[in-house]
C-alpha cells in the first residue's frame, strides 16, 4: 500500500468566473445587415440574365452603361462594356440582357443600331435623338440559344411583322429606296425591303413587303407599278399629272391592285415574281387577246403621234399606234409615213350597249374572216371609213388617229389579202384645212371670167348703138322741128298780143280780178309757207295734228 | 503608463450617467450609484463585443451601399442608376475633379476609414497593447467628430431629390444604395459610441477580462 498523499500538496482549484461567454444581443444587427445584404445580392444574381457579346462595324454611338438594348421598344438590356477586338478591325459591344428577356437571345436573332434616320418617307428613331442610339433586337426563330452575335450594318430588312415578301422586277430602280412606301388604294401597306440587280445586269429585283391584313390582296393577276414622284404625262388627252402622295412623291414608292377586269385570282404565295410597271396607266392597261396590225400610210407628216397614241373610231379609243415610221414605195418612188396600228375587237364590243348589239358585235371578233369581211368592205368600200390625223391637244401638239366616215371621199378598194391590211387614211386636221383652202381656190379657178368679159363687151357695144340713135334724133329735131317751132312762137305772140288787148283794156274787168286772186293766191301761198314750216319743225303733225299751244 | 491609478484599478467604480466614484457593492456586482440609481459598471458592458458588432455591421453595409445606385436619373424615360463611384467618375471625366475628390474622401474614403480606425482601435485593445495610446485616443476622438458629419452625402441625396423633380422630363429618385450608405453612417456612429475609450488604458487590469 502507498503512503497516503498529502493532498494539501494538490493545487487548489480556483474559484474563478465563469468562463462562459456571454454573447451580446447586439449580434443581431450585422446578421440581419448580412442577411439583408445577402438577399440583395441573391436577387440580383437570380435576375441577371445573360451577357451577350455582338460585334459591330463601328460603335455608332454606343456607350456602355448608357446605350440599351430594345425589342418592340422594350428595354431588354444594357451595353456593360463597348471594346475594340484584339486587330482593332471591329467593336466589340457586351451586352447585358434581363432574364425575361434571355428567350429573345436565339440562333438567328439579329441586331443592328439605330439611330436616328430623317428620311423623305418619314422621321424614324426619333426617340434616340433624345435618349441616344440603341440597339434593336429582331426576334428569330431558331430555338438553341446563343450568347455571341454579329450586328448588322443596316437594319434588319425582314420585318417582324406579319406579312408577306413579294419580288418585282423592274427595268430601273426609278427613285424607288429602300423603306419607300407599298400602297394599295394610297393606303400605305407595306414597305420596299430592299432592290439588287438581276443576274444579267438588265433588270432590278425589288424585294418588297406587304403587311399582314393587305397582303391577301395580292394575287397573282395583281399588277405593281413605280407610283414614285409625280407621273406628268402630255399625252393625246392634254396634262396628265398623277400623284400617289406626298411621301411618295419624295420618296419614292410602288402601288399596286389588282385589275377589275381580271378574274380574282387566289392571294400569291410569298416570294412570288411581279413585273414592276412604269407607271398606272401602263400597269393597269387592259390586255386583249385579239389585236389586229393594220398599216396606215398618210400623205403628211405624222410629226407629234407617238408610239401608244389612241386609235379611236368616231371617238371611242379602240386601239393604239404600235410603230410609226417610213415606206417607201420602190415602184412608185413614194416615200410616205408609214403608221403601224392595233386595233382590239373586244373594246369596240364592250361599248356596244344592248346584248343584241354585242351578239351582232361579235362578228367583229370572229375569227372567220367572212362575216368581218363582209362588214368591214362595208364600211371601208362604201360608207367611206377612213383614218386621218388628229391633233388631241393643240398645246402639245400630240395627234392620234381617228377613223371617221368621209361618204363623199372616194371609194377605195382594200387588199383584204395583204397583212397587214393597208386601211384608207383621209386628210385631216391642218392637211384638211389647207385641203379646204385648195378646194376654194379651185372654185375661185373655175370661175367663167371670160365669158363675164365678152357679156361686157358686147353690153359696152348696145351702149354706143344706143347713143347713135340718140344723136341721130337730135339731129333730126334740129333740122325738122325748129322751123315749125318758130312758126308755133309767131303764133303765140300774136295770141298774146291779143290777149293783151282783152284783158288790159281800159274797160276791161280783168285786171281788178286778176289782181284779187293774186292776193289771194299771194296770201294762200303764204299760208302754205307756214304750213310747210310747221310741219319741218314738227313732222308728227301729219299723225297726231297740231299740238296745242300751251300758255 | 500602465502604473497610473485609475478607478477601476483601486477597486472603484465610476457612474456612468453622474460620474461619481462609488465602491462597489461587490467584486462582480458592483450594484447601483447611490447618486442617480444608474447600475455601476467598471467599463461599459461588453463594449468591445458590441463594437465589433456594429462595426461588422456596418462592414456588410458598406458593400451594398457602393455596389447599388444611390440614385435612380429618370430622363425621357430612360431610368439611370448611377452608384457612388459611378457619379465620381462622371464628376472626373466631365472636369471636376476637386468635386469629384471631394465626393470621394467624403463618400467613399471616411466610411472606409471609420470602420478600420474602429477595427485597428478593437484590435489592439483586445491584444492588450500599450503602444501608441495617445494615438488612439486621438484618432478615436477624430472618428466621433467626423461621425456627426457622415450624414452629408445622405442629405445631398434627399435634397437631389426633392428639388429635381421636373417631370416629364427629368425626375431622380433615391436608390437602395442610399440606405444601406445611411446604415453605415449610422452603425460606425453607434459602433464608435459603444467603444469605451478607456479600454485603451486599461492594459493589463485582470478586471476588464470580464468585460471585453
Amino acid at each position: 500500500m502507498p503512503e497516503e498523499p498529502d493532498l494539501n500538496m494538490l493545487p487548489k482549484a480556483t474559484v474563478g468566473r465563469s468562463k462562459r461567454l456571454r454573447i451580446s444581443v447586439v449580434w443581431i444587427i450585422p446578421i440581419l445587415a448580412a442577411v439583408v445584404a445577402i438577399g440583395i445580392a441573391i436577387q440580383r444574381i437570380t435576375n441577371e440574365g445573360p451577357t451577350i457579346t455582338v460585334v459591330f462595324k463601328a460603335a455608332q454611338g454606343i456607350q456602355a452603361g448608357k446605350t440599351f438594348l430594345k425589342y418592340k421598344e422594350v428595354t431588354i438590356g444594357e451595353v456593360s462594356a463597348v471594346d475594340l477586338s484584339e486587330d482593332y478591325t471591329k467593336v466589340v459591344v457586351k451586352a447585358k440582357i434581363a432574364k425575361h428577356a434571355a428567350g429573345l437571345m436565339v440562333e438567328d436573332t439579329k441586331l443592328w443600331v439605330v439611330t436616328p434616320r430623317i428620311t423623305l418617307s418619314g422621321v424614324s428613331g426619333l426617340g434616340t435623338l433624345l435618349s441616344g442610339n440603341y440597339i434593336e433586337v429582331q426576334r428569330g426563330k431558331s430555338a438553341s440559344r446563343r450568347y455571341s452575335f454579329v450586328g448588322l450594318d443596316v437594319p434588319s430588312t425582314v420585318p417582324d411583322r406579319h406579312g408577306r415578301q413579294f419580288v418585282l422586277k423592274a427595268s430601273s430602280l426609278g427613285s424607288v429606296g429602300v423603306g419607300a412606301p407599298l400602297y394599295y388604294r394610297s393606303l400605305a401597306v407595306g414597305q420596299v425591303l430592299g432592290y439588287t440587280l438581276g443576274g444579267d445586269g438588265k433588270s432590278i429585283e425589288i424585294t418588297v413587303f406587304v403587311d399582314a391584313p393587305y397582303d391577301q390582296y395580292v394575287t397573282s393577276v395583281t399588277r405593281f407599278w413605280n407610283a414614285s414622284g409625280v407621273d406628268v404625262s402630255t399625252g393625246e388627252d392634254g396634262l396628265d399629272v398623277h400623284m400617289e402622295s406626298l411621301a411618295a412623291l419624295l420618296a419614292g414608292g410602288i402601288a399596286f391592285e389588282t385589275p377589275d377586269f381580271l378574274p380574282s385570282a387566289e392571294p400569291a404565295a410569298a416570294n412570288t415574281s411581279f413585273t414592276l410597271y412604269p407607271n398606272q396607266s401602263l400597269a393597269m392597261k387592259q390586255p386583249y387577246s385579239l389585236e389586229r396590225r393594220y398599216v396606215l400610210h398618210f400623205n403628211e407628216s405624222v410629226r407629234g403621234l407617238p408610239i401608244g397614241a389612241p386609235v379611236t373610231l368616231m371617238g371611242v379609243t379602240v386601239g393604239q399606234v404600235t410603230d410609226v415610221g417610213l415606206s417607201l414605195d420602190a415602184a412608185r418612188l413614194v416615200l410616205r409615213p408609214r403608221v403601224f396600228i392595233t386595233y382590239f375587237p373586244e373594246k369596240v364590243v364592250a361599248r356596244l350597249s344592248t346584248m343584241e348589239q354585242v351578239g351582232a358585235g361579235k362578228i367583229l371578233m370572229d375569227q372567220s374572216t367572212e362575216g368581218r369581211l363582209r362588214l368591214w368592205r362595208r364600211l371601208f368600200e362604201e360608207q367611206g371609213l377612213s383614218a386621218e390625223l388628229k391633233t388631241g391637244s393643240l398645246l402639245t401638239g400630240a395627234q392620234y388617229v381617228d377613223f371617221e366616215f368621209h361618204p363623199h371621199a372616194p371609194k377605195p378598194t382594200l387588199n383584204w389579202g395583204a397583212d397587214p391590211i393597208e386601211l384608207p387614211v383621209a386628210s385631216g386636221g391642218f392637211a384638211s384645212v389647207v385641203a379646204k383652202l385648195n378646194s376654194i381656190l379651185e372654185k375661185v379657178d373655175r370661175m367663167p371670167l371670160e365669158a363675164i368679159g365678152v357679156e361686157a363687151k358686147d353690153l359696152l357695144a348696145t351702149t354706143n348703138k344706143t347713143l347713135q340713135e340718140a344723136d341721130r334724133l337730135i339731129t333730126r329735131a334740129n333740122t325738122e322741128l325748129l322751123p315749125e317751132a318758130s312758126k308755133t312762137l309767131e303764133v303765140m305772140h300774136r295770141a298774146i298780143a291779143d290777149a293783151d288787148q282783152a284783158l288790159l283794156g281800159k274797160d276791161a274787168s280783168a285786171p281788178q280780178d286778176l289782181h284779187d286772186a293774186l292776193q289771194e293766191m299771194a296770201s294762200a301761198a303764204r299760208a302754205a309757207r307756214v304750213l310747210m314750216d310747221y310741219l319741218e319743225r314738227h313732222p308728227e303733225a301729219l299723225i297726231r295734228g297740231k299740238k296745242e299751244e300751251k300758255p | 503608463m500602465t502604473d497610473e491609478m485609475t478607478a477601476a484599478r483601486l477597486g472603484l467604480a465610476s457612474c456612468e450617467l453622474c460620474h461619481l466614484v462609488s465602491r462597489p457593492a461587490s467584486p462582480s456586482e458592483p450594484g447601483y450609484c447611490t447618486r442617480c440609481g444608474e447600475k455601476l459598471e467598471y467599463r461599459r458592458p461588453a463594449s468591445i463585443q458590441t463594437t465589433w458588432a456594429l462595426l461588422i455591421s456596418a462592414a456588410i453595409c458598406y458593400i451594398p451601399a457602393n455596389a447599388l445606385p444611390v440614385l435612380k436619373t429618370t430622363t425621357l424615360g430612360t431610368t439611370e442608376g448611377d452608384t457612388i463611384l459611378e457619379g465620381i467618375a462622371f464628376l472626373y471625366t466631365s472636369g471636376s475633379w476637386p468635386l469629384a475628390l471631394l465626393v470621394l474622401i467624403a463618400s467613399v474614403m471616411i466610411p472606409l476609414g471609420k470602420i478600420a480606425a474602429l477595427a485597428y482601435l478593437l484590435i489592439t485593445i483586445q491584444r492588450r497593447s500599450v503602444m501608441s495610446n495617445h494615438e488612439r485616443t486621438r484618432l478615436y476622438r477624430m472618428v466621433v467628430l467626423i461621425g456627426r458629419w457622415s450624414m452629408l452625402d445622405v442629405f445631398v441625396d434627399t435634397f437631389t431629390v426633392a428639388l429635381v423633380q421636373l417631370r416629364p422630363l427629368m425626375s431622380v429618385a433615391p436608390g437602395a444604395g442610399v440606405l444601406f450608405f445611411a446604415a453605415v453612417v449610422v452603425f460606425t456612429m453607434l459602433a464608435a459610441e459603444s467603444l469605451d475609450p478607456r479600454l485603451i488604458w486599461d492594459v493589463g487590469n485582470l478586471q476588464l477580462r470580464g468585460h471585453a
